[in-house]
């Protein structure tokens, strides 16, 4: 009996720490790189040939292996460039610095790849999706603009917010529970020009990482997913300049190293032209758009610096404006409406040993909006914003090659400003109240813990400790329930906390191989959230405002459980998977129905809200063919999205507005030659919901529409529509590197529905009565040219 | 009202709307197609108004399917004929008569006019249907004066202007209404009186929620019938103006905040008409187990004479 607790003490501790008590350990470890321009390489995978045990490079190239001592192949790999061997003789603590170069020659035969290309299979994430800007570019882009926003939309699990929307739905959740970092701060709003286009300027973007599900603590904040973006660092060893022009927008990039092989920069522009074809001569003098003006621009700076081998710095920013302006040509009647977004981020990483690692960054962040119009004496001003400070502290440990640790804290301040509004007629200035300013602490510490128990079973766990707390100065307007108007005023004092919440948030997954090419995975993750988008329009207007959780607005909650089969066929030429999901949304927002805004004015702007809950499931499907000439993938999800609101809907559960039944997304890419590629996107989707009126009624002898208490109780058509693309570059070897990109968006010319409205087409002198349903259909067959040039 | 922050606010994304239309109607096409929605059941509408020192009376009618093509033949289909209206001030309890014409059909009571400061309700029953709505009458509000003014650097063309000095409470709520009673002196309708009833323009309401208090100076346009077939409307230069050498009589009507939002959301969603991108408006009447609404108008008059 005593035998028998000794010998399962000893197995369990046998299992923890199997071969570390036995043989001494050392730690292979170092910075992985491309070789052409110095820029980190995230995500490579280094393995030992030998025991194929391996790891991944993080974030800044840095990669930790800690094994028995002896003799390795270390291997280091990643797709598009050549593998790397290194024949090591573990005795002491290693320190192996690498660059991969890219793959200049093209091999008739599929190149076999070493056995941890399978990292699909191997890993223990589920619902995660790395994506490359260079393969992006030789997809078809819409109007020219490479677009990283709209090519996460063609992932399994990720909807389209609609019609050349750069907004996306993650697993049934609403377009606000996307985190959007970009070099780690949020991006409030992430699109110019209605969300036709993103922010992010494809020339200044290294890749970016989508997380659905499955989510590690390390990250938080939102319910339904992060996409992680990562900007360039700059070329560390030669100057080089990249210059583009295509239908929308010009973009130029300059970088080169400010000290080689130390330091570098980037910098890269891009700005929209079409302004200058809406004035003289293009446009008529007497059309409606005359006098409209609208451009957008973005810059993107990064600096870094090696200190040393154990410390660099990093310092980047962004800046994007939308501005519109209009100036009516027959009266005096004038409007100028800027909005964007500024992230600023200092990021220092540290090396503590070999198996420590340390980012901590200093990240500011600031969306603004503002309206200004007036005719005559009278004018009229509109303000609404978020800004951020955010202190982080990210560590990386790896005691063994079994065990993979993070933790760290963050901590953020906010500043909201809902929305103000000031105006004043002749010298009359109305009274639209205070600008309600809103405070909050948001803070989080977490802990995870990737293990492999086994060589078939591998475990994360973590744990995620979320605080949020808004503080004054604030004042809460009370509303009188009959007649909605404010009642009475609770202030508070600055500092003074409103409302404190604080959650743990368990996130749990787990791996399981079958065999070599085949794996189940499971995983369970709790989210909280506590900022929130109100949004009244379906389309993503930069009216749309962050509200934080407050007194009155509790924050999202969200459970997902998933499962997942992962299977890879022919030596990992193609990649496969089965993913489901359940979700639950708790908190969710809308507006109550019949809601104006008003501006905030003596108000509060989440007085407005009606609040309820979520769920979605679904089964994603997925084929990926990564390797050869020919590649591409096919993703099919099946989902399907509920809402129960009790204001809205008579209190009954309804279908969410995005609900869609299926979505299908193909890629293909085909490269004839070493300069000829062809691209080819096809996408289909369920229709989006809307409201129609149920009946109508004559008031004051006109035609008035009865919503009745249903929501959502018309679906539109699908949506489908096919890409295609084929991009010529010059021949290798010349100084100057050029590519032209043909698109053609919507190939068929697919009158696929924006939106659809209803026209009163009553004649009402004749006293006869119609409404007509009409469908606007955005973009049909759209070609579009770019041209590339860097040296 | 023409200068109403309140109503520009609401129209803050009318701007984004606008460049969208711009940018892409050159590329955007729209094609007619059908909804399939299911019919919904009838209900029945009132539109029911007592001003002050006048009688009370209402129009009633039923909703109709959504999709149905309709002339005025059609339309005798849906007026409610027969019904038990009810009408009580709270001293007087009235079943009110029926008038039914060509051109007319509506209810009416001579036994009682609308009273400042008193509570109406209304009981209304048919083929089975009960619906009842109740109103208030709040004192009028006095413009301080009224006046016209020619738009911009057109001479003879202009808007209807007044002066408005809000009471101190919160909780007012306006419309306005014009009725040009001079002559026309040209054209088909030479001779008859410009406007043969009062007229509401769009955006005729607002309230005093940013203006408590205040007084200011502000802006009508001319409204018009939704049947008219005056040459002065439809697609006129015209339209929308008061001209130099009209009388017009303005009535300033006080009202309650269900009346306001009616007759807000109303006039939006006409005005939303035919905007792609306008959100689903729904109007929120004061019928109790109907759709539409009844109103007790506080009233004061001004007439100006355009020069």
């Amino acid at each position: 009996m005593h035998n028998h607790i000794k010998f399962f003490i000893l197995t369990i501790l046998f299992s923890y720490f199997s071969l570390a008590t036995i043989a001494q350990k050392y730690t292979v470890s170092g910075y992985v790189k491309e070789a052409r321009s110095g820029e980190s390489l995230l995500g490579a995978n280094v393995y030992l040939k030998e025991t194929l045990q391996g790891t991944q490079t993080n974030q800044y190239g840095f990669y930790s292996l800690t094994v028995p001592a002896g003799k390795y192949t270390l291997i280091f790999s990643y797709i598009g460039f050549d593998e790397q061997k290194f024949e090591i003789s573990l005795n002491k603590n290693l320190q192996q610095n690498i660059e991969l170069g890219e793959k200049t020659v093209e091999t008739k035969e599929v190149t076999v790849h070493g056995e941890r290309e399978d990292h699909n299979v191997e890993g223990i994430q589920m619902g995660r999706d790395k994506i490359e800007i260079e393969q992006l570019k030789k997809l078809p882009a819409f109007m020219g603009e490479v677009d990283i926003l709209k090519s996460i939309q063609l992932l399994p699990g990720v909807q389209s917010g609609g019609e050349g929307n750069t907004g996306f739905y993650v697993r049934g959740g609403s377009l606000d529970q996307n985190l959007i970092l970009l070099d780690e701060a949020t991006v409030y709003n992430a699109s110019h020009m209605f969300g036709f286009f993103s922010v992010f300027n494809s020339d200044a973007i290294q890749n970016a990482t989508l997380t659905k599900g499955g989510m590690p603590a390390q990250y938080g904040g939102r319910l339904s997913s992060v996409l992680d973006i990562q900007m360039k660092e700059g070329n560390n060893k030669t100057y080089h300049m990249d210059a583009g022009i295509g239908p929308v927008a010009s973009r130029l990039t300059v970088q080169g190293p400010i000290k080689k092989d130390v330091s570098s920069f980037i910098a890269s522009g891009r700005r929209s032209f079409i302004d200058l074809f809406l004035g003289e001569p293009f446009v008529d003098k007497n059309s409606r758009t005359f006098g409209n003006k609208y451009y957008f621009y973005d810059l993107n700076l990064k600096v870094n610096y090696r200190l040393s081998d154990k410390d660099r710095l990093f310092l980047s920013g962004y800046f994007g404006r939308d501005v519109f302006k209009f100036k009516s040509p027959t009266t005096d009647f004038s409007l100028k409406i800027p909005w964007g977004n500024a992230t600023g981020t200092a990021r220092w990483n540290h090396l503590f040993n070999q198996k420590l690692f340390v980012n901590t960054s200093l990240i500011f962040t600031n969306y603004d909006f503002s309206f200004e119009g007036g005719q005559e004496k009278f004018s009229f001003k509109l303000f609404s914003g978020i800004t951020d400070y955010n202190f982080k502290s990210d560590f990386t440990w790896l005691p063994g090659v079994r065990n993979n640790i993070r933790f760290g804290m963050n901590y953020v301040y906010h500043i909201f400003v809902p929305s103000h509004a000031s105006a004043e007629s002749n010298d009359v200035v109305f009274d639209l109240g205070k600008i309600v300013h809103q405070y909050a602490h948001d803070a989080a510490v977490y802990f995870n813990d990737e293990y492999d128990l086994s060589d078939k079973l591998k475990v994360s766990g973590g744990l995620r400790g979320t605080f949020f707390q808004q503080v004054g100065p604030f004042d809460r307007y009370l509303k009188d329930p009959l007649t909605g108007r404010t009642s009475d005023t609770i202030s508070y004092a600055s500092g003074k906390p409103v409302k404190t919440y604080w959650h743990v948030e368990p996130r749990a997954s787990l791996r399981y191989s079958i065999n070599h090419t085949s794996s189940l995975k499971a995983s369970y993750t709790q989210n909280y959230q506590y900022l929130h988008l109100a949004s009244l329009s379906s389309l993503s207007l930069p009216t749309d405002l962050w509200i934080p959780s407050s007194d009155r607005v509790r924050p999202q909650f969200a459970t997902q459980y998933a499962l997942g089969y992962f299977k890879n066929f022919k030596e990992n030429v193609f990649e496969t998977s089965v993913e489901v999901y359940y979700k639950t949304m708790e908190h969710q927002i809308e507006y109550e129905p019949g809601y104006t805004p008003d501006g905030g004015i003596n108000d509060n702007a989440d007085n407005g809200f009606v609040f309820g809950r979520g769920w979605s499931y679904g089964a994603e499907f997925f084929v990926k063919k990564a390797k050869g000439r020919f590649s591409g993938w096919i993703g099919y999800t099946l989902a399907w999205t509920y809402r129960k609101f009790p204001e809205l809907n008579l209190g009954e559960k309804y279908f969410a507005k995005h609900d869609r039944r299926h979505d299908v997304s193909v890629v293909l890419m085909y490269e004839l030659g070493q300069r000829l590629t062809f691209g080819a996107t096809w996408v289909y989707a369920t229709g989006d919901l809307n409201t129609m009126p149920k009946s109508v009624y004559f008031i004051n002898g006109q035609i008035t529409y009865d919503y009745g208490s249903n929501i959502y109780n018309y679906r539109i058509p699908a949506y489908h529509r096919l890409d295609v693309s084929v991009t010529l570059k010059n021949k290798p070897g010349k100084k100057f590197r050029t590519s032209w990109n043909l698109s053609v968006f919507n190939a068929y010319n697919r009158a696929n529905p924006y939106v659809i409205y209803l026209a009163d087409e009553s004649d009402y002198t004749k006293g006869t009565f119609k409404i007509q349903a009409k469908q606007v259909s955005l973009f049909p067959i759209i070609p579009s040219i770019t041209y590339n040039i860097s040296f | 009202m023409k200068h109403s922050k309140e109503r520009l606010m609401q129209k803050i994304t009318l701007p984004f709307i606008l460049a969208l239309t711009g940018l892409f109607l050159l590329s955007a096409c729209e094609k007619n197609i059908t909804l399939n929605i299911p019919e919904a059941e009838q209900q029945l509408v009132v539109e029911g108004y007592i001003y002050e020192n006048t009688f009370p009376y209402i129009f009633l009618t039923k909703s109709s399917p959504f999709f149905s093509e309709l002339d005025s033949a059609t339309l005798q289909k849906y007026i409610v004929r027969g019904a038990t209206v009810i009408i009580s001030d709270g001293f007087t309890t009235d079943t009110m008569a029926e008038f039914d014409s060509m051109y007319v059909h509506l209810y009416y009571s001579l036994n009682m006019t609308g009273v400042v400061g008193r509570s109406y309700s209304l009981r209304i029953e048919s083929e089975g249907k009960v619906v009842t709505a109740s109103t208030y009458l709040p004192p009028a509000i006095q413009l301080d004066s009224t006046w016209w003014k020619p738009d911009g650097n057109k001479d003879s063309l202009g808007f209807a202007w007044a002066h408005l000095t809000d009471p101190d409470t919160l909780g007012n709520y306006y419309r306005w209404f014009a009725k040009r009673i001079n002559r026309f002196t040209y054209g088909d309708h030479i001779g008859e009186q410009k406007d043969s009833i009062f007229i509401a323009p769009l955006g005729s309401t607002f309230e005093d929620r940013f203006i408590n208090g205040k007084s200011f100076d502000f802006a009508y346009n001319r409204g018009q019938l939704a049947n008219s077939d005056k040459e002065d409307d439809g697609f006129s230069d015209e339209r929308g103006y008061f001209k130099k050498g009209d009388t017009i009589v303005v009535k300033w009507c006080t009202y309650d905040q269900a009346n306001f939002r009616f007759w807000r959301d109303a006039e939006q969603q006409i005005q939303s008409n035919g905007n792609p991108f306008s959100n689903p408006a729904p109007v929120l009447g004061n019928i109790e187990g109907g759709l539409g609404v009844f109103g007790g108008y506080g009233v004061s008059y001004d007439t100006i004479i355009a020069r």
